[in-house]
């Protein structure tokens, strides 16, 4: 039972690298995944009939939260429209009638929500929301960089729509220390033997090294044996506030914008002509 | 501030800012390692001297990096201002090169492809390495962020890429792999700041052009891959590349004449790509014998006369020097000792060929294997010995043909080969003569893939076939140190300085270690964390 346990344990951790892949264990071929017009059926039923438990648009309630699940436990296809059909047994999911190509929509939607929110057409002005994204009122790329320009103290931001659903996104935006496993982007300030204080980002620390990105974008290699004071702050070093600081329409775009963000996308690729 | 304090402080932060420059990478390597083969020379030389023949006794482990789901690590590490970059498939990872504590890590996972790679290359603010579906990748080298990722060669027409990239000035070189399944072969300069490409030559003429009258129907799918990356001449311009074997490997006759400019040497400029000249070493190759190990570039007197001298240890088994300036044969001699395919080569460096050689569909053996006399290992030219230091492999193999229709992009080679247990020694060659100074030879099955770096201290660190990291004087070939690293080592050892001390580092199967010389521990207190 113990080494299951830690298999688990391996298994949470291993997750959202494979999450990061953007898709499931096995895709299905069924037309609906990935048609607009199945996705907003199957979003129309969904919200009339499942977000009583699963919350609008899979945000979670009495059900799981189903946009968060592509970080925690990916299903393919066919397990989701199985789930939905038979339903599962010993919780409070109930069986379904509906015709297959409904059940096929259902899947379509679920897919599309909890997959890169690149794959999906999603609200807003991408243009408005480059300029909020590169702007002072946002201040976003001060810490946060796209395609080798920005600021180099938080995660880079270059895949987040390839790789990340957009709820994720923007629920790291609005709650950016909700849910965070903080490791490997703490807030931290260093004080040196030498006097010298450092503020920035731990990339990686242990009782004996230190790894941090400071508050100039430096990467910085020190050793704890010369560290008087270590602060790590508990919050992430994202700023609050960004539900207030921004109008919704900024909001509904810096998302349309960072949901564009995808590498290995057509601009990247050899043109077949060239060979 | 006194020095002493100052280099205790640097003892214990150390600031990896500073650029990459074209400059720094022409001094080669120093405190740093920015290049996969040391300098552009293709020396694999440090002058770190730190660790000497008299202390290498006391080499000891310093930490251990297991990177994710290796398996037969091929990547050469880099190195600069303390960080240490190390490939796997469509993967970087940056580690503190004083405690190999992960900095970052890059994962590419939509690549499709895994397979090998073998290293990164820096410049500027940025490291790169090439997927295996063939995209150029620039990360910032401190926090991994990507700055480009674009796509040079299409996959679908066999390619593939597993070299480290070479940086010269503005320009990214990076070559292609795939050459055994049917591809054409190239080298290409891509821009260092937005991946475009500057300029490609290919390694195989396209029909109708000069040279394709070496060959037959199937010159689309000739080969040539470039599987390792070359060095560079700065005075010159000129870059300096081999090129892979010609396909299908096994069916001779389904490409008869010289194959050109497969199993070749060639010297590009590096403004335009213009082949400035080329030397083919094995003409219409019929084993599999790529010329696959870089050309080291050194300056020796050749019969009284001043030369800019090229030297290459091929896998048919034979060690070349030729002048680099025109890429004319000045000599060559056997590599190994067991050597059936030919009796020599001529005053043009042609092999003289024993009839008879070629794959049947009975198969047939012959000297040196399928893996040839040498292969990609790292080798390492020390200018203090004198000495270029290759990795060699006497074994012979059995070649065969097959009666299936060539086509390309199947995995099909024309037929096959297999070889005999062999053995895989360790030799120190004088250039200027072309003959052994000493060997190491070594037990094992002939399965190891690791190479060389000499420093100015005096020592040539290696692995041997059973998984023995190896410090040997660079003089004498004697024996100083080993370490059983627990696998099969298919990668090359790099040195390196950071917080003030020597370190050397390779790459085993699954993980990057690293050594350095002994040092008691010293005791740190645990830091009260402070919210």
């Amino acid at each position: 039972m113990v080494r299951t346990m830690r298999l688990y344990a391996c298994l949470l951790l291993a997750l959202p690298l494979v999450a990061q892949h953007g898709r499931y264990l096995n895709e299905s071929k069924n037309p609906a995944i990935g048609n607009p017009e199945a996705i907003a059926a199957g979003g129309k039923l969904f919200n009339g009939s499942c977000a009583g438990c699963h919350g609008r648009d899979g945000a979670g309630g009495r059900g799981p939260n189903l946009v968060r699940r592509a970080l925690w436990h990916p299903l393919s296809d066919d397990a989701i429209f199985k789930s939905i059909r038979d339903g599962v047994p010993g919780a409070d999911m109930p069986p379904t009638k509906l015709p297959d190509d409904q059940t096929w929509n259902l899947v379509a939607f679920v897919h599309a929500i909890s997959g890169p929110a690149f794959e999906n057409r999603n609200p807003g002005d991408p243009e408005a929301g480059s300029k909020v994204f590169w702007g002072s009122k946002a201040g976003c790329s001060n810490c946060h960089s796209i395609r080798g320009k920005g600021g180099r103290m938080g995660p880079d931001l270059s895949n987040i729509g390839g790789s990340r659903p957009l709820a994720v996104i923007r629920e790291a935006i609005v709650e950016p220390s909700k849910d965070l496993f903080l490791l490997g982007n703490e807030a931290v300030t260093v004080t040196l033997n030498s006097g010298e204080t450092i503020k920035g980002v731990a990339r990686n620390r242990s009782n004996y090294s230190l790894q941090i990105i400071d508050r100039a974008g430096t990467l910085r290699l020190i050793d704890m044996a010369g560290v008087k004071d270590l602060a790590v702050s508990s919050k992430s070093p994202m700023p609050d506030g960004y539900a207030q600081k921004l109008t919704s329409e900024e909001m509904t775009d810096l998302l349309a914008f960072l949901a564009r963000q995808a590498l290995r996308t057509a601009e990247d690729t050899y043109s077949r002509g060239k060979n | 501030m006194n020095r002493a304090t100052t280099t205790l402080l640097a003892l214990f932060a150390i600031t990896a800012s500073a650029q990459v420059r074209y400059e720094d990478l022409l001094k080669g390597p120093g405190a740093d390692w920015t290049t996969y083969a040391g300098n552009y020379q293709g020396w694999r030389f440090s002058p770190l001297d730190q660790i000497t023949a008299a202390n290498a006794k006391t080499l000891v482990p310093k930490w251990v990096y297991h990177v994710p789901n290796a398996r037969g690590l091929r990547s050469s590490p880099v190195v600069h201002k303390g960080v240490l970059y190390i490939t796997n498939a469509n993967s970087v990872y940056a580690l503190d090169g004083r405690t190999g504590r992960e900095v970052w890590r890059y994962i590419d996972t939509r690549a499709k492809g895994g397979g090998v790679n073998r290293g990164a290359a820096l410049f500027a603010n940025r490291v790169y390495f090439t997927t295996g579906d063939n995209y150029l990748t620039a990360l910032d080298r401190e926090t991994g962020a990507v700055v480009f990722s674009k796509q040079f060669a299409d996959p679908s027409k066999g390619i593939s890429s597993t070299s480290a990239p070479l940086v010269v000035k503005d320009k990214v070189i990076v070559g292609s792999a795939g050459g055994d399944s049917g591809m054409r072969g190239f080298v290409a300069a891509l821009s260092a700041e937005t991946g475009e490409e500057v300029w490609r030559t290919y390694t195989i003429p396209a029909k109708g052009e000069k040279g394709s009258e070496t060959w037959g129907e199937l010159i689309e799918w000739g080969g040539g891959a470039t599987w390792l990356s070359g060095t560079y001449d700065p005075e010159l311009d000129t870059l300096y590349w081999t090129t892979g074997n010609p396909w299908p490997d096994f069916a001779p006759g389904t490409r008869k004449g010289d194959n050109l400019y497969s199993c070749s040497l060639l010297a590009l400029d590096l403004k335009t790509g213009k082949m400035k000249w080329y030397f083919q070493f094995t003409p219409h190759d019929t084993h599999d014998w790529d010329a696959q190990s870089w050309p080291v570039l050194i300056d020796l007197e050749w019969r009284g006369q001043p030369r800019k001298a090229v030297l290459h240890a091929n896998r048919n088994g034979f060690f070349y020097l030729l002048d680099r300036v025109t890429g004319e044969f000045l000599r060559g001699t056997p590599l190994i000792d067991k050597l059936t395919w030919a009796t020599g080569l001529d005053d043009k460096g042609r092999p003289v060929l024993i009839p008879g050689k070629d794959p049947t569909p009975e198969g047939n053996w012959v000297c040196p294997s399928v893996k040839g006399a040498t292969n990609w290992m790292g080798q390492s030219y020390h200018p203090g010995t004198g000495l270029l230091y290759v990795l060699t492999l006497e074994q012979c193999g059995f070649f065969s043909t097959s009666a299936q229709t060539p086509q390309p992009m199947k995995n099909f080679s024309g037929g096959g080969a297999t070889e005999e247990g062999g053995q895989v020694i360790l030799r120190a060659i004088d250039p200027k003569t072309g003959k052994r100074a000493w060997e190491y030879p070594m037990t094992g099955a002939g399965r190891m893939w690791t190479g060389t770096v000499s420093t100015r201290g005096g020592v040539l660190f290696s692995g041997d076939d059973d998984g023995h990291m190896l410090a040997l004087d660079a003089k004498t070939g004697q024996h100083l140190w080993h370490f059983n690293m627990g696998e099969l080592l298919t990668a090359s050892p790099i040195t390196y300085e950071a917080g003030g001390k020597q370190y050397v580092a390779i790459a085993s199967a699954s993980a990057v270690f690293a050594f350095g010389l002994y040092e008691p521990a010293v005791s740190v207190p645990v830091k009260k964390v402070t919210p």
